[in-house]
C-alpha cells in the first residue's frame, strides 16, 4: 500500500509542488523566526565576551534610562550625573587597577557638508568621551587615533560614512554646549558589531563634559579596571561599601546580562508577531491541501476502487492517502527549514532598513528548530488530508467496474446550521461588545470572539454563498457562451470553490481591518493635533532633542507672529510613576495648547503649581490643591495640583509654570517653540522667515501642523506597512491555491475541454473561460475577506476609542486597491491553467478513457 | 453526386523508427453529400484516424483532405476551428455533452460559441426530429444514455454542418436507444439532407447507412452499398478469416 502511496505522489509531481509551495512558506517562516531569534541569542553571548569595564559606577537614579513620554518635543532628557571629586575616591579603594571618568549622552548631532544632520529621525545621536584604557574600552581606533583635544573627534565608522569625512576631515557637530568644528582624529568601530542605526562622536573626556554635560564638575559614569586576582563581584561590593552617596555599582557581566535582557525582550515581541504570521500562513496552507487532496482523491476514484476491490481494507485506503500526506508534509517541511534559513537572513535585512542593525551573528540552527517545523509541516498535512482519506476510503470496490464514476457530493445543510449558528453568536458577541465600551477588556475578548466566529461561520457557508454570489456576479456574463460556461465552472463544485476563496478571503481580512485601524488611527492623531495644538508653527529638535535657548532668541521677534513661546521637558516621578514635567512661559499656555480642563484652571500657574492629565491624577489618587511630592533627577520636590485636563493624544503629563524646571535643577534647554501668526499675516511669508532664521540651526526642524501630522504619520505608516508586508504573503498563499484549484479542475474537465475545442470552441475562448471563473472566485474571496475586515476593523476601533482611536476612517482608496488587486491576482492566478487548458490534446482529451 | 468530404493520398504515420506505425496508407476516399456512409474494419484498421483526419481533429503525415471546397492541411489552428464551429458536426462515443449546461444550451452550443442565433425553424424541426421537446432544461446527469446521444446528434445537426462525423455513436447504448439514435441519422440523411460519416464495428448499425467503407490495415479494402447487417456481417467474418 505504501508504495502504492509514493507512486501516486510521484505521479502528480507538479500539483502536488504548488500545494507543497504553501507548506513551505508556512513552515520557512516558523523556522526562520527561531532561526533568527537563537541566533540573536548566540550573539548576545558575544557581549560577555567583548572588552568591557569590570565594574561601572553610575549615580542611582530612577531617571537613568531618561524620561519618556510626554508629547510633541517630548525632549525630556537630563542625564543623571556623578561629581568627579568621586574619581580620586574610586582609586583609592584596594583592588582598583585604574578608574576612569566617563560621559555617554545623547544630543550630539553630525552634520554633514551642506550642514544637514547625519542620520535619519528615529535612532538617538549618541556622544561618548573617549576610554584610554583599550582593555577595557568597547571601542577600539580602526584608523587613525583617538581624539586627544578639544577641537579633535572620532567617529564611528558609519556614521564617518553617512557624513561624508575621513580621517583628517572637519566635521561640524552641534551640541547642547553649542555648534563647532572639529577634526576627524580617527574612525573606531564596536568591539561587537551590530548598532541600532544611530550616530556616535567620541570626544576627548573635557570636551565630552562640556559639550554634553555644560560642566567640567561632572561626569555620567565611572569605569574602573579590576587588578589581576579580584573578580568583579567582589570589587564591585568592596566599592558599594566604601564609596559614599546613593550610586549604582555595576558588574561588567550585570551590565552584559542586562543589555542581553533589554535586547531579549524587544524581540521577543517581534518573535511572538512573527509566528503569527507563520500560523495564519500554515491555516491558509490547510485550504490549499484539502483541496488538492480532494481532487487527488476524486481522480483516484477508479483506482482507489481497484484497491478495494482486489482485498484493500477502508483503513489502508485511508493510511495510503495519508502516507502520501505524510510524505509530502515531510518534503515540504524540510524545504522550509531550508527556507527558514533564507527567511531569517531576511528579517535581518528588514529590521536593519527598519532602522536595527543587529550584531553579526552565526546562523544557529537548533534540534529544537527541525523538529517543530516537521511536524507542523506534517502534521498540517494531515490534518488537512485526513477529510479527503476518509472520503477515499468510502469509495465502494464495485466503482471500479462503472465507467463515469465521480465522488457523491455531499450535502450543504449541516454546513448551513454550523455556519449560520455560528455568525448568530458573532452577531450576539459583537452586540454585547458595543453594549460594553467602558470595559476595554471584556469588550476586546467579545470582538476578538465575534470575529473567530464570524470567520469560521463565513467558512462554514462560504459554499452556500459562493453559489449565489457567483451566480448574482455571473449575470452579466450569461450573455455569450463562454461567460455562461465560466459562471457554471465557478458554481459547480462550490466546496471546492469555497476552500479556494476562503484562503484569500483570510489575509484579506485581516489586510483590510488593520487598513480600517491605521486609517482611523492616523485620523484620530490628526484630529488630535487639530484640536490640541494651537500655534500655527512648531520648532522641534531633530529627533525630539532639547535645543539650545539661542534658537528661540533667534525667532522671537519674527516678523508676522503674534506670539512665539518655547516650552521645556524634564523627567519627574510621582512615587514608581515616572513622567514628563513640561514648563511653559507664565501666562503662555492658551498659545500653545487647545486642552479641554475637566477640573481646575490652568490661568496663573505660579512656579510650583501643575495641571496634570486626568488618567494620571486617577491612577495617582491626587485632587486639586494638593500637595504632591515628586522627585527630579535633582532630588525630591513638591507640585500643588491646580487642574486636569483631558488627555488628548501626546499631550499627557504633568504641565507648570517653566520657572518650576529650572527651580528644580533643570537646564536652559528648549523642548520646543511654538509660534502663532499674527491676524493677517501670510503664513508663506511667515514660514519663510523663520526658515531664514532658523537656518543657523540645523538640529532643529520647523513643522507646521501639516508636517508635524506626516511625521507622526510616517512612524505609523512604517509599523503598518511591515504587517501589511507580512500579511501580504497570506495572501500571496492564497493566490497560490488558486493556480492550484484551477489546474486540478482543468485536468479534472481536460475531456470536457477537448469537448469544447472539437465542437469549435478557440483556444483564446477556452483561456477567457479559465480567466473569468479566477477572477470570480477571487472576487468572491475578496468579498468576504473585505466585509469581514470592514466590519471586525471597524468593531476594533470602536472598542479601541477609549485608547484614543477617536475617528473611524474607512480607507476607501485602499479596500478599492484591494479589490483591483483581487481581480489582476485572479487573472495571473489563471495564466497558467489557462494555457495548459488552452494547449490540451483535442484527440486526446476526447478519446474514451 | 456532390462530394462532402475528400481524401486524396492520405497517409498518416505515427512515431520513428522501431515505434513507427502507419494508421493511414496513401488512402483516396470521397464522401458523397446527402449520403450516409460507415467506416467499419477492425480494430486498429485505422477507421477513427480516418475520420479524425476528415474532421480536422488530428493533422495529416502527406496527402490533402477537402471539406466541401476548403482543403485543411493549409489551415491554422484558428481556421480549422472554425471549420468545426460551423462547417463539422460531431457525435462522440461517450462524454458528448457539456455537464454545465442544460439540454438546449448543449444543442445551440457550436452556434453560442460563435456568438450566432439559431435558426430558429430549423432547430425545432431538430427538436421535435429528436424528440426531447419536453427534456430541454434538464442537465446531462438527468437523461438517460440514449437521451444524452440524441442531444448530441441535435447538437451536431443544429447549425446544419456541412457534414456530420459520428464516432460509435451507439456504442455505450442498449440496442433500443441505438435504434433511436441510428433511425434518427438516418432521417436526417433522408428528410433533412444531411451528409453524414459514422465509424461502427456494429454491422447492424452499418445497415442504417446507404454505404459502407471496409478499412483494414491503414487501406479502404472494399466496399458496399445498401447493406444489409447480414451482408456486413458476413464481410467482416473475411477479414478474420484473412487474418487467421
Amino acid at each position: 500500500m505504501f508504495r502504492a502511496a509514493l507512486r501516486s505522489l510521484g505521479q502528480h509531481r507538479v500539483r502536488l509542488l504548488l500545494t507543497l509551495l504553501a507548506v513551505v512558506v508556512g513552515v520557512a517562516f516558523v523556522a526562520g523566526t527561531f532561526i533568527f531569534t537563537d541566533s540573536l541569542k548566540q550573539s548576545f553571548d558575544a557581549l560577555f565576551s567583548a572588552p568591557q569595564a569590570d565594574v561601572t559606577i553610575s549615580a542611582d537614579s530612577q531617571f537613568a534610562s531618561g524620561g519618556q513620554g510626554g508629547g510633541p518635543g517630548s525632549g525630556a532628557d537630563q542625564t543623571p550625573t556623578i561629581p568627579v571629586s568621586l574619581l580620586p575616591q574610586v582609586n583609592a579603594v584596594d583592588g582598583v587597577a585604574g578608574a576612569y571618568g566617563m560621559v555617554t549622552a545623547t544630543g550630539a548631532i553630525v552634520l554633514d557638508k551642506d550642514g544637514k544632520p547625519v542620520g535619519r529621525a528615529g535612532p538617538p545621536d549618541r556622544a561618548v568621551s573617549w576610554l584610554p584604557d583599550a582593555s577595557i574600552n568597547a571601542l577600539s581606533v580602526s584608523s587613525g587615533q583617538a581624539p586627544q583635544a578639544s577641537n579633535q573627534v572620532a567617529l564611528l565608522e558609519s556614521t564617518a560614512t553617512s557624513a561624508g569625512v575621513g580621517v583628517g576631515d572637519t566635521v561640524t557637530i552641534e551640541t547642547s554646549g553649542g555648534q563647532q568644528s572639529y577634526t576627524v582624529s580617527g574612525l573606531v568601530t564596536r568591539g561587537i558589531g551590530g548598532s541600532d542605526g544611530g550616530t556616535l562622536t567620541v570626544f576627548d573626556l573635557p570636551t565630552a563634559q562640556r559639550q554634553m554635560l555644560g560642566n567640567t564638575t561632572t561626569f555620567t559614569s565611572i569605569a574602573v579596571k579590576a587588578m589581576p586576582g579580584v573578580s568583579q563581584t567582589e570589587l564591585a561590593n568592596r566599592l558599594s561599601k566604601t564609596l559614599p552617596g546613593k550610586l549604582k555599582v555595576e558588574t561588567g557581566a550585570q551590565r552584559s546580562a542586562d543589555i542581553a535582557n533589554r535586547l531579549q525582550t524587544a524581540f521577543g515581541f517581534i518573535n511572538t508577531f512573527l509566528l503569527a504570521f507563520a500560523l495564519i500562513a500554515l491555516f491558509v496552507a490547510i485550504f490549499l491541501i484539502f483541496n488538492t487532496f480532494s481532487m487527488l482523491v476524486a481522480q483516484r476514484t477508479r483506482e482507489l476502487a481497484l484497491l478495494r476491490a482486489v482485498g484493500a481494507s477502508r483503513g489502508q485506503v485511508r493510511q495510503s492517502v495519508l502516507a502520501e500526506a505524510a510524505v509530502l508534509g515531510l518534503i515540504a517541511a524540510a524545504i522550509g527549514v531550508l527556507g527558514g534559513i533564507a527567511v531569517s537572513q531576511g528579517l535581518r535585512l528588514l529590521l536593519k532598513v527598519f532602522g536595527a542593525d543587529l550584531p553579526a551573528a552565526p546562523l544557529v540552527i537548533q534540534p529544537r528548530t527541525i523538529i517543530v517545523s516537521l511536524l507542523l509541516g506534517i502534521g498540517v498535512t494531515l490534518i488537512s488530508a485526513y477529510v479527503p482519506a476518509r472520503r477515499a476510503a468510502s469509495v465502494p470496490p464495485v466503482a471500479a467496474m462503472r465507467d463515469d464514476v465521480s465522488m457523491p457530493a455531499k450535502n450543504l445543510r449541516i454546513r448551513g446550521i454550523i455556519g449560520t449558528v455560528l455568525i448568530v453568536i458573532a452577531a450576539l458577541a459583537a452586540y454585547s461588545a458595543t453594549r460594553n465600551v467602558n470595559d476595554n477588556m471584556l469588550a476586546t475578548r467579545l470582538v476578538g470572539l465575534s470575529a473567530i466566529c464570524a470567520l469560521i461561520g463565513v467558512i462554514a457557508l462560504a459554499p452556500i454563498l459562493g453559489r449565489w454570489f457567483i451566480g448574482v456576479c455571473g449575470l452579466p456574463l450569461r450573455g455569450n457562451a463562454i461567460g455562461n460556461l465560466a459562471v457554471e465552472n465557478g458554481r459547480r463544485n462550490p466546496r471546492r470553490t469555497a476552500a479556494t476563496a476562503s484562503a484569500l478571503a483570510i489575509g484579506l481580512a485581516l489586510m483590510s481591518a488593520i487598513g480600517v485601524l491605521a486609517a482611523s488611527t492616523k485620523a484620530s492623531v490628526a484630529a488630535v493635533v487639530d484640536d490640541t495644538i494651537g500655534a500655527d508653527f512648531i520648532v522641534l529638535g531633530a529627533n525630539f532633542q532639547p535645543f539650545r535657548p539661542e534658537v528661540f532668541a533667534a525667532v522671537k521677534d519674527t516678523p508676522g507672529t503674534s506670539t512665539v513661546t518655547y516650552t521645556r521637558q524634564i523627567p519627574l516621578a510621582v512615587g514608581d510613576d515616572q513622567g514628563v514635567l513640561t514648563g511653559i512661559q507664565s501666562g503662555k499656555f492658551q498659545q500653545v495648547f487647545n486642552l479641554t480642563m475637566d477640573s481646575g484652571t490652568a490661568d496663573n500657574l505660579l512656579p510650583g503649581d501643575a495641571i496634570v492629565d486626568s488618567d494620571t491624577a486617577k491612577r495617582l489618587g491626587i485632587s486639586l490643591g494638593q500637595n504632591v511630592p515628586v522627585d527630579y533627577v535633582s532630588g525630591p520636590g513638591f507640585l500643588i495640583l491646580r487642574g486636569t485636563y483631558k488627555p488628548a493624544g501626546p499631550i499627557t503629563g504633568w504641565i507648570s509654570d517653566v520657572q518650576t524646571l529650572t527651580d528644580a535643577g533643570g537646564r536652559d534647554l528648549d523642548s520646543a517653540i511654538y509660534v502663532r501668526s499674527a491676524e493677517g499675516s501670510d503664513p508663506t511669508t511667515v514660514k519663510a522667515s523663520l526658515d531664514k532664521e532658523l537656518a543657523a540651526f540645523p538640529a532643529v526642524k520647523l513643522q507646521d501642523q501639516a508636517s508635524l501630522k506626516d511625521q507622526i504619520n510616517q512612524q505609523f505608516d512604517r509599523v503598518f506597512g511591515f504587517i501589511y508586508a507580512l500579511l501580504a504573503l497570506a495572501v500571496i498563499v492564497a493566490f497560490l491555491g488558486i493556480v492550484n484549484t484551477l489546474a486540478l479542475s482543468v485536468f479534472e474537465r481536460r475531456r470536457e475541454v477537448g469537448l469544447l475545442r472539437a465542437v469549435g470552441t478557440s483556444r483564446a475562448q477556452i483561456r477567457r473561460m479559465v480567466v473569468i471563473e479566477s477572477v470570480l472566485i477571487a472576487l468572491f474571496g475578496a468579498l468576504i475577506g473585505l466585509s469581514l475586515g470592514l466590519i471586525y476593523g471597524t468593531l476594533f476601533r470602536k472598542v479601541l476609542e477609549s485608547v484614543g482611536i477617536s475617528k473611524l476612517a474607512i480607507p476607501t482608496g485602499q479596500i478599492v486597491w484591494f479589490v483591483v488587486l483581487a481581480v489582476v491576482g485572479g487573472i495571473i492566478a489563471a495564466l497558467w491553467p489557462a494555457f495548459t487548458a488552452s494547449r490540451l490534446d483535442v484527440l486526446k482529451a476526447i478519446a474514451s478513457n | 453526386m456532390t462530394i462532402a468530404a475528400r481524401a486524396n493520398s492520405l497517409s498518416k504515420i505515427y512515431g520513428d523508427g522501431d515505434t513507427r506505425v502507419t494508421a493511414l496508407d496513401a488512402v483516396d476516399v470521397e464522401i458523397g453529400a446527402q449520403q450516409f456512409t460507415a467506416i467499419m474494419g477492425p480494430s486498429g484498421s485505422g477507421k477513427s484516424t480516418l475520420m479524425h483526419c476528415l474532421a480536422g481533429l488530428d493533422s495529416v503525415t502527406s496527402g490533402q483532405v477537402w471539406i466541401g471546397d476548403t482543403e485543411l492541411s493549409s489551415l491554422s489552428d484558428k481556421e480549422l476551428t472554425r471549420l468545426r464551429r460551423d462547417s463539422v458536426g460531431f457525435v462522440f462515443q461517450a462524454f458528448n455533452l457539456v455537464p454545465t449546461l442544460s439540454a438546449i444550451e448543449n444543442i445551440t452550443l457550436p452556434m453560442d460559441i460563435a456568438g450566432r442565433k439559431a435558426d430558429p425553424a430549423w432547430l425545432d424541426t431538430v427538436i421535435d426530429t429528436v424528440g426531447l421537446r419536453d427534456r430541454l432544461s434538464h442537465r446531462p446527469s438527468e437523461l438517460s444514455g440514449g437521451q444524452q446521444q440524441r442531444v448530441a446528434c441535435a447538437r451536431a445537426l443544429a447549425s446544419r454542418p456541412t457534414i456530420v462525423f459520428a464516432d460509435e455513436p451507439t456504442g455505450n447504448l442498449d440496442s433500443k436507444s441505438g435504434a433511436e439514435v441510428l433511425g434518427f441519422l438516418r432521417r436526417s440523411v433522408d428528410e433533412f439532407e444531411q451528409t453524414i460519416v459514422m465509424v461502427t464495428h456494429d454491422p447492424n448499425a452499418a445497415s442504417y447507412a446507404d454505404r459502407v467503407l471496409f478499412l483494414a490495415d491503414g487501406r479502404v479494402v472494399d466496399e458496399m452499398f445498401s447493406p444489409t447487417s447480414a451482408s456486413v456481417l458476413e464481410r467482416m467474418k473475411a477479414f478474420d478469416t484473412a487474418r487467421a
